[in-house]
């Protein structure tokens, strides 16, 4: 087996949510002195991010994405040991997430969170109904860099906007991006409560979170 | 050039030849998620058209007139704070919004709240039916979510996914379906009962798979219980998000279906109409959302043996994802609806 | 919307005959054209003719079920037109059945 075909599979294991032949995968690659850090990127993340089109389109679920994301955590983590003589390769960012005040969808945000986490972020899920001063305390005593709000109805989208007052009333508009969705949400409704991005859905989520960290 | 707007409402400028590229990528991204027919030039065109017209409002050729369901009925000038009970609301959708049907909708809009005022809904529904004339529907949500906490006694799936517990979030979508089923059976037979014509279960999947078997599992109950009671399903979204992700109606695994495959399921549970769903999209065009959201319908419409409506409003069949859906584009969905998706109603 | 939609591509519910190929959509599953041709051959008219607010504003008076002008006259208003639209369109409609077992002696 040539090194794409290899690659391949180890993308397929996690496009098959196969968590076995993931870890087993894993453990091939630095048995024959691959790169770690080359099987990672071309291997997993080419998995994972593939999950992430079928997910959208319907044709993989949130089960199944979830055990994706498993095997992606199970096998980067052998993988992982591997990197810096076995210093843990660092998350990619520090994500809090949260359904605003007064609004109880919480099914989006559960996507986000499992996407966020089998793309490598290390992740807050506060939960649904959850305070701007709430929010802001978390991402504080977390460390966040982004901080995620989900609105799922025209009447609590407004509480988007008070988390970006609350955070130029502080004084913290700079420390954390934000990064907003929801069923009524828009990139229009974004610029103008001064939101750093908008997304789409779960995919886009990630993809944004990802452009506003390298940013 | 052409002025239209982008799926959030703003306004843009486009030529006709970039009008016709978007329809194109609008259709193209159907036929790939839906693995359906394209539309025919013909019909592409047709639609360009649509968009391209200066006027601020189109409408259908004379002939080409189609039937007019609504999802939230009063719901719609309650929330305006107007003043007003449910029977004068739908007398003025009778004779002054030229409604062809009627739909009496409780503030809450859920079944889970209603089944403890049945009572009162039914003097509304008994009172309505005695001074309108068009046929008159009792709509709610399924709303799935409401029986996991802390809103309810089931765990939440939502929460559980995410953890990892994959089969207790299966087992507490399933157990929450049996709980919704019931309240759904008995808030429908208690307003049919009461007068109405029928029943009309709103943004159902909105939870996913699970909420759709519910829906589904409740239209047989009531079909088999009132073989002539008008049952309409509306969707929630274009696709059933697969939340339970194995969940089945028929042998038919519900996740990931779209319009064109959910409609044979509402048929065989005893469905009386369909109401399809495509979301807009809010970061691309008009253009591209209608020749897109066409695309779909129209499958589902030629896949059914039932009339099938599509939802034309805030977010979904094209409108964009504004609060005051402006009318240039709101007609033109509704004209492209009737004239290219050949839509039994909407 | 509502208002938006009606004059788009609507029917025109009471104004015309929207109504009546609504209920046989809802009541016998019927697509819209098998629908418009059935109110049509029961009003014995075109099927053309099904979305005017003149014509049927007209029949609607002659046949005495209902329209948007209920006070003018001695028209058929609410139940009383859906009595006479079940029996025109040769179908049940649930609270017409209701009213009729409701208002008998068993």
């Amino acid at each position: 087996m040539d090194k794409q075909e290899f690659l391949d599979k180890v993308a397929q294991s996690v496009i098959d949510s196969d968590e076995e032949l993931a870890e087993q995968l894993a453990k091939q690659a630095l048995e024959e002195g691959m790169d770690p850090l080359e099987v990672i990127n071309k291997g997993y993340v080419v998995g994972i991010k593939q999950v992430g089109d079928m997910f959208e389109c319907g044709e993989l679920f949130l089960p199944e994405l979830i055990q994706s994301a498993e095997a992606v955590k199970k096998a980067t983590e052998i993988l992982n040991e591997a990197i810096a003589g076995g210093e843990e390769k660092k998350a990619k960012g520090k994500v809090l997430i949260a359904t605003v005040e007064g609004d109880i969808h919480d099914i989006g945000k559960a996507i986000v969170v499992s996407l966020l986490v089998a793309n490598g972020f290390d992740v807050v899920d506060m939960g649904r109904d959850v305070p701007v001063a709430d929010i802001i305390a978390k991402a504080e005593e977390f460390g966040a860099q982004v901080i995620g709000t989900s609105a799922l109805l025209t009447t609590t989208m407004v509480r988007q906007q008070e988390l970006e007052k609350a955070l130029v009333e502080k004084g913290l508009k700079g420390k954390f991006k934000t990064v907003v969705g929801g069923a009524p949400v828009t990139v229009r409704w974004a610029e103008k409560i001064g939101a750093d991005a908008y997304a789409e859905n779960a995919g886009e989520g990630v993809n944004k979170i990802m452009q506003l960290l390298e940013g | 050039m052409v002025v239209t707007r982008m799926g959030d409402g703003s306004f843009i400028t486009m030529t006709r030849d970039e009008v016709l590229r978007d329809v194109e990528e609008g259709v193209a991204d159907a036929v790939k998620r839906g693995k359906i027919e394209p539309l025919s030039s013909d019909e592409i065109e047709h639609i360009v058209d649509i968009c391209c017209r200066p006027q601020k409002f189109v409408s259908v050729e004379k002939g080409n007139e189609l039937v007019l369901t609504y999802d939230s009925g009063t719901l719609k000038v309650t929330r305006l704070g107007i003043p007003i009970g449910m029977p004068q609301i739908l007398q003025l959708y009778e004779r002054v919004f030229g409604a062809d049907s009627l739909e009496l909708a409780y503030v809450h809009y859920s079944f889970k709240p209603i089944k403890s005022i049945v009572p009162e809904e039914q003097y509304a529904v008994a009172e309505t039916s005695l001074v309108t004339t068009a046929p008159l529907l009792y709509g709610a949500m399924p709303n799935l979510p409401l029986y996991t906490k802390p809103d309810g006694p089931c765990e939440n799936a939502a929460e559980l996914l995410p953890m990892g517990k994959i089969e207790e979030a299966k087992r507490a979508q399933e157990e929450a379906a049996e709980y919704a089923i019931k309240d759904m059976v008995f808030v429908s037979s208690g307003v049919y009962e009461a007068g109405a014509d029928g029943i009309d279960f709103d943004t159902t999947a909105a939870a996913g798979d699970a909420e759709f078997y519910a829906t589904l599992k409740a239209t047989e109950i009531l079909r088999e219980k009132y073989p002539d009671m008008a049952i309409e399903i509306g969707m929630a979204g274009e696709f059933v998000l697969g939340f339970h992700g194995s969940i089945e109606y028929d042998g038919v695994r519900l996740a990931g279906l779209y319009p064109h495959k959910q409609v044979g399921l509402a048929e065989k549970a005893g469905a009386s109409v369909f109401g399809a769903v495509v979301n807009t999209n809010s970061s691309r065009t008009f253009p591209w959302n209608l020749g897109r959201a066409v695309t779909f319908c129209k499958a589902c419409r030629e896949a059914a043996n039932i009339p099938v409506h599509a939802n034309v409003g805030m977010g979904v069949g094209a409108v964009p994802l504004v609060m005051t859906p402006p009318i240039d584009c709101v007609s033109r969905a509704s004209t492209a609806m009737a004239e290219v998706g050949k839509m039994d109603g909407l | 919307m509502a208002l938006t939609h009606m004059h788009a591509s609507g029917m025109g519910g009471i104004r015309t005959t929207g109504d009546l190929v609504a209920r046989m959509q809802l009541s016998k599953k019927m697509r819209l054209n098998e629908a418009k041709k059935y109110v049509a051959e029961k009003l014995k008219v075109s099927v053309d003719d099904l979305a005017d607010e003149v014509a049927m504003k007209e029949l609607r008076q002659d046949l005495d079920i209902g329209d948007v002008y209920a006070g003018m006259g001695e028209q058929a208003r609410g139940i009383e037109a859906k009595f006479r639209i079940a029996e025109l369109l040769d179908i049940d409609i649930n609270c017409v059945q209701r009213f009729l077992r409701k208002t008998k002696w068993q």
